[in-house]
Protein backbone atom coordinates (compact mmCIF):
# COMPACT_ATOMS: atom_id res chain seq x y z
CA UNK A 1 0.00 0.00 0.00
CA UNK A 2 2.76 2.46 0.30
CA UNK A 3 3.19 3.46 -3.35
CA UNK A 4 -0.52 4.05 -4.21
CA UNK A 5 -0.86 6.37 -0.51
CA UNK A 6 2.16 7.94 -1.56
CA UNK A 7 1.14 8.74 -4.83
CA UNK A 8 -2.23 9.67 -3.28
CA UNK A 9 -0.62 12.01 -0.93
CA UNK A 10 1.34 13.69 -4.06
CA UNK A 11 -1.86 14.29 -6.04
CA UNK A 12 -4.16 15.49 -3.02
CA UNK A 13 -0.73 17.93 -2.25
CA UNK A 14 -1.00 19.32 -5.84
CA UNK A 15 -4.63 20.12 -5.30
CA UNK A 16 -4.11 21.71 -2.64
CA UNK A 17 -1.24 24.06 -4.10
CA UNK A 18 -3.54 25.00 -6.73
CA UNK A 19 -5.22 27.50 -4.12
CA UNK A 20 -1.65 29.10 -3.05
CA UNK A 21 -1.18 31.57 -6.18
CA UNK A 22 -5.04 32.57 -5.82
CA UNK A 23 -4.67 32.96 -2.18
CA UNK A 24 -1.64 35.45 -2.51
CA UNK A 25 -3.43 37.34 -5.36
CA UNK A 26 -6.16 38.29 -2.83
CA UNK A 27 -3.78 39.61 -1.03
CA UNK A 28 -2.69 41.75 -3.50
CA UNK A 29 -6.05 42.83 -3.28
CA UNK A 30 -6.34 43.88 0.17
CA UNK A 31 -6.97 47.62 -0.70
CA UNK A 32 -9.94 46.79 -2.84
CA UNK A 33 -11.30 44.72 -0.08
CA UNK A 34 -10.91 47.45 2.66
CA UNK A 35 -12.92 49.82 0.33
CA UNK A 36 -15.40 47.29 -0.31
CA UNK A 37 -15.89 47.34 3.70
CA UNK A 38 -15.76 51.10 4.21
CA UNK A 39 -19.03 51.10 1.44
CA UNK A 40 -20.71 48.67 3.20
CA UNK A 41 -19.99 49.97 6.49
CA UNK A 42 -21.42 53.46 5.87
CA UNK A 43 -24.91 51.38 4.09
CA UNK A 44 -25.74 49.52 6.94
CA UNK A 45 -24.58 52.96 9.08
CA UNK A 46 -27.45 54.60 7.34
CA UNK A 47 -29.66 51.46 7.96
CA UNK A 48 -29.39 49.51 4.62
CA UNK A 49 -29.53 46.06 4.44
CA UNK A 50 -27.88 43.22 2.63
CA UNK A 51 -29.30 41.57 -0.34
CA UNK A 52 -27.10 38.19 -1.15
CA UNK A 53 -27.85 36.01 -4.53
CA UNK A 54 -26.07 33.19 -6.53
CA UNK A 55 -27.16 30.50 -8.55
CA UNK A 56 -25.92 26.97 -8.63
CA UNK A 57 -22.97 26.88 -5.67
CA UNK A 58 -22.94 30.51 -5.33
CA UNK A 59 -26.42 30.50 -3.77
CA UNK A 60 -25.01 28.36 -0.42
CA UNK A 61 -22.11 31.06 -0.59
CA UNK A 62 -25.24 33.37 -0.86
CA UNK A 63 -26.58 31.68 2.72
CA UNK A 64 -23.55 31.60 4.03
CA UNK A 65 -23.02 35.09 4.11
CA UNK A 66 -26.26 35.71 5.51
CA UNK A 67 -26.49 33.40 8.06
CA UNK A 68 -22.52 35.31 8.74
CA UNK A 69 -23.97 38.92 9.31
CA UNK A 70 -27.22 37.63 11.16
CA UNK A 71 -25.65 35.15 13.23
CA UNK A 72 -22.33 36.57 14.20
CA UNK A 73 -19.92 33.57 15.03
CA UNK A 74 -17.61 36.21 17.38
CA UNK A 75 -19.30 36.63 20.80
CA UNK A 76 -20.54 40.49 20.97
CA UNK A 77 -20.48 41.85 17.54
CA UNK A 78 -24.13 43.29 16.33
CA UNK A 79 -26.25 41.09 13.86
CA UNK A 80 -26.86 43.33 11.05
CA UNK A 81 -29.60 42.27 8.22
CA UNK A 82 -28.54 40.23 5.85
CA UNK A 83 -30.93 38.33 3.92
CA UNK A 84 -30.21 35.34 0.74
CA UNK A 85 -32.10 35.76 -2.26
CA UNK A 86 -32.37 31.74 -2.76
CA UNK A 87 -33.94 30.26 0.27
CA UNK A 88 -37.43 30.74 -0.81
CA UNK A 89 -37.96 28.11 -3.30
CA UNK A 90 -42.18 28.90 -3.85
CA UNK A 91 -40.47 32.54 -4.82
CA UNK A 92 -37.33 31.27 -7.07
CA UNK A 93 -39.39 28.45 -9.14
CA UNK A 94 -42.09 30.82 -9.34
CA UNK A 95 -40.20 33.05 -11.22
CA UNK A 96 -38.01 30.99 -13.40
CA UNK A 97 -41.23 29.07 -14.68
CA UNK A 98 -43.20 32.01 -15.31
CA UNK A 99 -40.58 34.73 -16.23
CA UNK A 100 -37.38 32.69 -16.94
CA UNK A 101 -34.42 31.99 -14.65
CA UNK A 102 -32.38 35.30 -15.74
CA UNK A 103 -35.29 37.24 -13.47
CA UNK A 104 -35.14 34.82 -10.20
CA UNK A 105 -32.61 37.32 -8.23
CA UNK A 106 -33.94 41.46 -10.12
CA UNK A 107 -37.49 40.57 -9.33
CA UNK A 108 -36.74 40.03 -5.79
CA UNK A 109 -34.51 43.20 -5.53
CA UNK A 110 -36.98 45.08 -7.32
CA UNK A 111 -39.68 44.06 -4.49
CA UNK A 112 -37.50 43.30 -1.56
CA UNK A 113 -34.25 46.19 -1.72
CA UNK A 114 -34.80 49.46 -1.33
CA UNK A 115 -31.90 52.38 -1.88
CA UNK A 116 -30.15 52.18 1.18
CA UNK A 117 -29.30 48.49 0.97
CA UNK A 118 -26.60 46.75 -0.27
CA UNK A 119 -26.53 43.86 -3.29
CA UNK A 120 -23.45 41.27 -3.25
CA UNK A 121 -23.51 39.27 -6.37
CA UNK A 122 -21.92 36.31 -6.52
CA UNK A 123 -20.82 33.97 -9.49
CA UNK A 124 -17.65 31.63 -9.74
CA UNK A 125 -17.17 32.74 -14.05
CA UNK A 126 -18.63 36.36 -13.98
CA UNK A 127 -21.18 35.19 -16.49
CA UNK A 128 -24.43 34.41 -14.55
CA UNK A 129 -27.66 35.65 -16.49
CA UNK A 130 -29.35 35.84 -13.18
CA UNK A 131 -26.66 37.03 -11.01
CA UNK A 132 -26.13 40.13 -13.61
CA UNK A 133 -29.34 40.86 -13.76
CA UNK A 134 -29.66 41.18 -10.43
CA UNK A 135 -27.13 43.51 -9.51
CA UNK A 136 -28.17 46.08 -12.84
CA UNK A 137 -31.76 45.88 -10.58
CA UNK A 138 -29.39 46.95 -7.71
CA UNK A 139 -27.45 49.60 -9.57
CA UNK A 140 -31.43 51.58 -11.54
CA UNK A 141 -32.73 50.93 -7.50
CA UNK A 142 -29.77 53.20 -6.28
CA UNK A 143 -28.27 50.06 -3.72
CA UNK A 144 -24.44 49.69 -3.35
CA UNK A 145 -23.64 46.70 -5.62
CA UNK A 146 -20.54 44.46 -5.13
CA UNK A 147 -19.75 41.54 -7.04
CA UNK A 148 -17.56 38.40 -6.08
CA UNK A 149 -16.34 36.73 -9.67
CA UNK A 150 -13.77 35.08 -10.98
CA UNK A 151 -12.33 33.63 -14.01
CA UNK A 152 -11.77 36.08 -16.46
CA UNK A 153 -14.93 37.71 -14.79
CA UNK A 154 -16.80 37.83 -17.79
CA UNK A 155 -19.85 40.14 -18.57
CA UNK A 156 -20.02 40.91 -14.31
CA UNK A 157 -16.85 42.29 -14.06
CA UNK A 158 -17.20 44.44 -17.01
CA UNK A 159 -20.62 45.63 -16.08
CA UNK A 160 -20.59 49.21 -15.21
CA UNK A 161 -23.52 48.29 -12.50
CA UNK A 162 -20.67 47.00 -10.29
CA UNK A 163 -19.30 49.25 -7.70
CA UNK A 164 -17.14 47.08 -6.41
CA UNK A 165 -15.38 43.99 -7.87
CA UNK A 166 -13.45 41.19 -5.95
CA UNK A 167 -12.24 38.86 -8.55
CA UNK A 168 -10.65 35.60 -7.84
CA UNK A 169 -7.60 34.88 -9.97
CA UNK A 170 -8.23 31.00 -11.28
CA UNK A 171 -10.67 29.42 -13.72
CA UNK A 172 -11.74 26.65 -11.34
CA UNK A 173 -14.93 26.98 -9.84
CA UNK A 174 -13.36 25.20 -7.06
CA UNK A 175 -10.81 27.26 -6.12
CA UNK A 176 -12.83 30.37 -7.04
CA UNK A 177 -15.37 29.21 -4.56
CA UNK A 178 -12.84 28.46 -1.72
CA UNK A 179 -11.63 32.61 -2.79
CA UNK A 180 -15.04 33.72 -2.14
CA UNK A 181 -15.51 32.17 1.46
CA UNK A 182 -12.34 33.89 2.23
CA UNK A 183 -13.37 37.14 0.86
CA UNK A 184 -16.75 37.51 2.40
CA UNK A 185 -15.43 36.24 5.74
CA UNK A 186 -13.18 39.41 5.93
CA UNK A 187 -16.06 41.51 4.62
CA UNK A 188 -17.81 40.12 7.27
CA UNK A 189 -15.22 41.41 9.95
CA UNK A 190 -13.79 44.18 9.14
CA UNK A 191 -16.90 45.86 7.98
CA UNK A 192 -17.29 46.04 12.14
CA UNK A 193 -14.03 47.36 12.13
CA UNK A 194 -15.58 50.48 10.21
CA UNK A 195 -18.80 50.03 12.00
CA UNK A 196 -17.04 49.84 15.50
CA UNK A 197 -15.64 53.85 14.39
CA UNK A 198 -18.47 55.44 13.52
CA UNK A 199 -16.33 58.72 12.84
CA UNK A 200 -15.28 57.19 9.41
CA UNK A 201 -18.88 56.59 8.22
CA UNK A 202 -20.03 60.37 8.69
CA UNK A 203 -21.44 61.69 5.12
CA UNK A 204 -18.00 62.94 3.09
CA UNK A 205 -15.56 61.24 4.84
CA UNK A 206 -13.54 59.59 1.82
CA UNK A 207 -10.53 58.40 2.03
CA UNK B 1 -19.83 28.06 11.23
CA UNK B 2 -20.98 27.19 13.70
CA UNK B 3 -23.50 29.97 13.59
CA UNK B 4 -25.96 27.90 15.85
CA UNK B 5 -23.07 26.78 18.40
CA UNK B 6 -22.25 28.63 20.74
CA UNK B 7 -19.59 26.74 21.49
CA UNK B 8 -18.11 27.21 18.18
CA UNK B 9 -17.84 30.94 18.92
CA UNK B 10 -14.81 33.23 19.61
CA UNK B 11 -14.45 34.79 22.23
CA UNK B 12 -12.42 38.12 23.29
CA UNK B 13 -12.99 41.18 25.43
CA UNK B 14 -11.94 44.39 25.26
CA UNK B 15 -8.28 43.50 25.52
CA UNK B 16 -8.18 41.56 22.21
CA UNK B 17 -10.18 43.72 20.39
CA UNK B 18 -7.76 46.79 21.72
CA UNK B 19 -4.53 44.25 20.43
CA UNK B 20 -6.78 43.28 17.26
CA UNK B 21 -7.67 47.16 16.56
CA UNK B 22 -5.52 49.35 18.52
CA UNK B 23 -7.26 52.69 15.79
CA UNK B 24 -10.53 52.37 17.51
CA UNK B 25 -8.57 53.05 21.27
CA UNK B 26 -7.49 55.76 19.50
CA UNK B 27 -9.81 58.31 19.52
CA UNK B 28 -9.44 59.68 16.25
CA UNK B 29 -11.53 59.37 13.05
CA UNK B 30 -8.96 59.17 10.57
CA UNK B 31 -10.16 56.81 7.67
CA UNK B 32 -6.79 56.46 5.60
CA UNK B 33 -5.19 54.90 8.87
CA UNK B 34 -8.27 52.71 9.20
CA UNK B 35 -8.37 51.32 5.80
CA UNK B 36 -4.72 50.52 6.12
CA UNK B 37 -5.44 48.81 8.75
CA UNK B 38 -8.06 46.98 6.91
CA UNK B 39 -5.99 45.94 3.92
CA UNK B 40 -3.24 44.42 6.73
CA UNK B 41 -5.80 42.66 8.48
CA UNK B 42 -6.60 41.13 5.35
CA UNK B 43 -3.54 40.65 3.86
CA UNK B 44 -2.69 38.55 7.57
CA UNK B 45 -5.92 36.60 6.74
CA UNK B 46 -4.63 35.22 3.35
CA UNK B 47 -2.01 34.47 4.59
CA UNK B 48 -3.11 32.19 7.64
CA UNK B 49 -5.22 30.18 5.35
CA UNK B 50 -2.50 29.72 3.43
CA UNK B 51 -0.52 28.28 6.03
CA UNK B 52 -3.18 26.27 6.95
CA UNK B 53 -4.01 24.75 3.90
CA UNK B 54 -0.03 23.51 3.62
CA UNK B 55 -0.54 22.18 6.58
CA UNK B 56 -3.49 20.31 6.23
CA UNK B 57 -2.46 18.93 2.72
CA UNK B 58 1.31 17.53 4.63
CA UNK B 59 -0.84 16.38 7.66
CA UNK B 60 -4.20 14.55 5.83
CA UNK B 61 -2.99 14.27 2.13
CA UNK B 62 -2.53 10.39 1.76
CA UNK B 63 -6.01 9.68 4.19
CA UNK B 64 -7.70 11.78 2.20
CA UNK B 65 -6.92 9.60 -1.52
CA UNK B 66 -8.01 6.65 0.94
CA UNK B 67 -10.98 8.22 1.56
CA UNK B 68 -11.76 9.07 -1.64
CA UNK B 69 -11.14 5.57 -2.87
CA UNK B 70 -13.28 4.16 -0.67
CA UNK B 71 -15.97 6.89 -1.22
CA UNK B 72 -15.71 6.26 -5.21
CA UNK B 73 -16.23 1.96 -4.42
CA UNK B 74 -19.27 3.09 -2.56
CA UNK B 75 -20.83 5.14 -5.19
CA UNK B 76 -19.00 2.74 -7.88
CA UNK B 77 -21.71 0.29 -5.91
CA UNK B 78 -24.66 2.16 -6.36
CA UNK B 79 -24.43 4.34 -3.08
CA UNK B 80 -25.31 8.11 -2.20
CA UNK B 81 -23.75 10.41 -0.11
CA UNK B 82 -25.31 12.67 2.35
CA UNK B 83 -24.02 15.91 4.02
CA UNK B 84 -24.59 17.61 6.91
CA UNK B 85 -23.99 20.45 9.34
CA UNK B 86 -25.35 23.54 10.75
CA UNK B 87 -25.72 27.20 10.22
CA UNK B 88 -22.78 27.64 7.99
CA UNK B 89 -21.45 24.22 8.12
CA UNK B 90 -25.24 23.34 6.46
CA UNK B 91 -23.91 25.70 3.39
CA UNK B 92 -21.20 23.83 3.09
CA UNK B 93 -23.21 20.51 3.33
CA UNK B 94 -25.52 21.76 0.32
CA UNK B 95 -22.12 23.03 -1.68
CA UNK B 96 -21.03 19.47 -1.23
CA UNK B 97 -24.27 17.70 -2.38
CA UNK B 98 -24.32 20.34 -5.68
CA UNK B 99 -20.49 19.76 -5.76
CA UNK B 100 -21.22 15.72 -6.69
CA UNK B 101 -25.15 15.87 -7.97
CA UNK B 102 -24.67 18.91 -10.55
CA UNK B 103 -20.69 19.16 -10.93
CA UNK B 104 -19.39 21.62 -13.57
CA UNK B 105 -17.61 20.81 -16.42
CA UNK B 106 -19.82 18.44 -17.33
CA UNK B 107 -18.45 15.63 -14.77
CA UNK B 108 -20.16 12.69 -13.51
CA UNK B 109 -23.16 13.50 -11.53
CA UNK B 110 -23.52 11.24 -8.26
CA UNK B 111 -26.80 11.09 -5.77
CA UNK B 112 -26.06 12.93 -3.08
CA UNK B 113 -28.26 15.10 -0.40
CA UNK B 114 -28.04 18.00 1.67
CA UNK B 115 -29.85 16.98 4.66
CA UNK B 116 -30.76 20.75 5.49
CA UNK B 117 -32.41 21.08 2.69
CA UNK B 118 -36.10 20.23 3.92
CA UNK B 119 -37.06 22.70 6.30
CA UNK B 120 -40.20 20.91 6.94
CA UNK B 121 -38.63 17.92 8.15
CA UNK B 122 -36.08 20.03 9.88
CA UNK B 123 -38.36 21.86 11.96
CA UNK B 124 -40.79 19.18 12.18
CA UNK B 125 -38.31 17.23 13.86
CA UNK B 126 -36.81 20.51 16.28
CA UNK B 127 -40.42 20.81 16.96
CA UNK B 128 -41.24 17.54 18.19
CA UNK B 129 -38.30 16.09 19.49
CA UNK B 130 -35.49 18.63 19.51
CA UNK B 131 -32.52 19.68 17.35
CA UNK B 132 -30.45 16.70 18.41
CA UNK B 133 -32.53 14.39 15.77
CA UNK B 134 -32.01 16.66 12.97
CA UNK B 135 -29.54 14.52 10.84
CA UNK B 136 -29.57 11.50 12.48
CA UNK B 137 -33.76 10.35 12.21
CA UNK B 138 -32.86 11.45 8.54
CA UNK B 139 -30.33 8.95 8.38
CA UNK B 140 -32.37 6.27 9.60
CA UNK B 141 -34.80 6.82 6.94
CA UNK B 142 -32.31 7.01 3.97
CA UNK B 143 -29.54 5.57 4.95
CA UNK B 144 -27.95 2.36 4.43
CA UNK B 145 -25.42 0.16 4.11
CA UNK B 146 -23.33 0.89 0.95
CA UNK B 147 -23.96 4.55 1.49
CA UNK B 148 -21.68 7.41 2.88
CA UNK B 149 -21.87 10.20 5.48
CA UNK B 150 -20.07 13.56 5.89
CA UNK B 151 -21.05 15.45 8.69
CA UNK B 152 -18.75 19.24 8.72
CA UNK B 153 -18.73 21.24 11.93
CA UNK B 154 -16.38 23.56 13.15
CA UNK B 155 -15.93 22.73 16.75
CA UNK B 156 -16.24 19.17 16.62
CA UNK B 157 -18.66 19.09 18.71
CA UNK B 158 -22.29 19.52 17.85
CA UNK B 159 -24.73 17.27 19.33
CA UNK B 160 -26.83 16.19 16.42
CA UNK B 161 -23.79 15.27 14.59
CA UNK B 162 -22.49 12.83 16.67
CA UNK B 163 -26.01 11.07 17.09
CA UNK B 164 -25.75 11.72 13.04
CA UNK B 165 -22.58 9.41 13.16
CA UNK B 166 -23.91 6.84 15.86
CA UNK B 167 -26.57 6.41 13.32
CA UNK B 168 -24.73 6.70 10.24
CA UNK B 169 -22.19 3.67 11.50
CA UNK B 170 -24.86 1.70 12.98
CA UNK B 171 -26.05 1.28 9.61
CA UNK B 172 -22.73 0.33 7.80
CA UNK B 173 -22.27 3.62 6.17
CA UNK B 174 -19.24 5.40 5.32
CA UNK B 175 -18.79 7.88 7.95
CA UNK B 176 -16.75 10.68 7.29
CA UNK B 177 -16.12 14.10 9.71
CA UNK B 178 -15.39 17.39 9.16
CA UNK B 179 -13.92 19.44 12.29
CA UNK B 180 -11.66 22.14 13.54
CA UNK B 181 -10.04 23.48 16.79
CA UNK B 182 -8.60 20.08 17.70
CA UNK B 183 -11.84 17.92 16.88
CA UNK B 184 -13.59 18.36 19.28
CA UNK B 185 -16.21 15.65 20.43
CA UNK B 186 -15.58 14.34 17.16
CA UNK B 187 -12.26 13.26 17.54
CA UNK B 188 -13.08 10.56 20.63
CA UNK B 189 -15.95 9.23 18.34
CA UNK B 190 -15.32 5.39 17.03
CA UNK B 191 -18.07 6.15 14.86
CA UNK B 192 -16.23 8.27 12.09
CA UNK B 193 -14.26 6.29 9.81
CA UNK B 194 -12.41 9.49 8.58
CA UNK B 195 -11.85 12.38 10.64
CA UNK B 196 -10.23 15.64 8.54
CA UNK B 197 -9.36 18.34 11.35
CA UNK B 198 -8.44 21.93 10.34
CA UNK B 199 -6.16 22.78 12.92
CA UNK B 200 -6.89 26.27 13.90
CA UNK B 201 -9.06 28.38 16.23
CA UNK B 202 -10.64 31.09 13.95
CA UNK B 203 -14.01 29.42 13.07
CA UNK B 204 -13.65 31.25 9.23
CA UNK B 205 -10.26 29.88 8.54
CA UNK B 206 -11.37 25.99 9.67
CA UNK B 207 -14.56 26.45 7.13
CA UNK B 208 -11.76 28.30 4.57
CA UNK B 209 -9.88 25.16 5.17
CA UNK B 210 -12.97 22.37 5.27
CA UNK B 211 -14.14 23.56 1.91
CA UNK B 212 -10.63 23.13 0.43
CA UNK B 213 -11.13 19.24 1.93
CA UNK B 214 -14.14 18.17 0.56
CA UNK B 215 -13.84 19.83 -2.90
CA UNK B 216 -10.35 17.85 -2.88
CA UNK B 217 -12.10 15.04 -1.27
CA UNK B 218 -14.91 15.52 -4.56
CA UNK B 219 -12.00 15.55 -6.74
CA UNK B 220 -9.86 12.79 -5.69
CA UNK B 221 -12.91 10.52 -5.33
CA UNK B 222 -13.79 11.31 -9.24
CA UNK B 223 -10.57 10.32 -10.18
CA UNK B 224 -10.90 7.38 -8.14
CA UNK B 225 -14.28 6.21 -9.87
CA UNK B 226 -12.29 6.98 -13.35
CA UNK B 227 -9.68 4.96 -12.45
CA UNK B 228 -12.07 2.00 -11.40
CA UNK B 229 -13.71 2.34 -14.55
CA UNK B 230 -16.98 1.94 -12.35
CA UNK B 231 -20.37 2.26 -13.89
CA UNK B 232 -22.72 5.10 -13.36
CA UNK B 233 -24.49 4.79 -9.81
CA UNK B 234 -28.26 4.44 -10.05
CA UNK B 235 -30.26 1.88 -8.32
CA UNK B 236 -28.32 0.66 -5.35
CA UNK B 237 -26.73 -2.39 -4.50
CA UNK B 238 -25.41 -3.30 -1.20
CA UNK B 239 -21.96 -3.06 -0.98
CA UNK B 240 -19.49 -5.99 -0.30
CA UNK B 241 -18.71 -7.55 3.12
CA UNK B 242 -15.02 -6.85 2.28
CA UNK B 243 -15.84 -3.31 1.26
CA UNK B 244 -17.59 -2.40 4.24
CA UNK B 245 -15.36 -4.06 7.12
CA UNK B 246 -12.27 -3.00 6.04
CA UNK B 247 -12.99 0.75 6.30
CA UNK B 248 -10.58 1.56 8.93
CA UNK B 249 -12.31 3.41 12.06
CA UNK B 250 -11.43 6.38 13.59
CA UNK B 251 -8.31 6.91 11.79
CA UNK B 252 -8.62 11.00 13.11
Amino acid sequence: MTEPRAAGHTEASRLFELRSGPTRDLAGQAGAVAEACHAMAIRFHRGGKLVVFGAGGPSTDAQHVAVEFVHPVIVGKRALPAISLTTDVATVTGIAEQEGVAAIFAHQIRVLAGPADIALGISADGDSDSVLAGLEAARELGLLTIALTGGDGGRIAASPAVDHLLAAASADPRVVKELHVTIYHVLWELVHVFFEQPGVLAPGVVA
Amino acid sequence: MPQGDSQERNGGGAGAMESLYPFLYSGAADLPAVLEQVRASTVAKATEILELRRVIAARDGARLADCARRAAARFGAGGRLFAFGNGGSATDAQQLATLFLHPAGGARALPAFALANDTSVVTALCNDIGVEVVFARQLAAFGGRGDIAVGLSTSGSSANLLRAFGEAARRGMLTIGLAGYDGGKMAELDSIDYLFVAPSVSVHRIQEAQTTIYQVLWELTLAALGATGSQRGGNRGPATSQEVSDVPRHTG
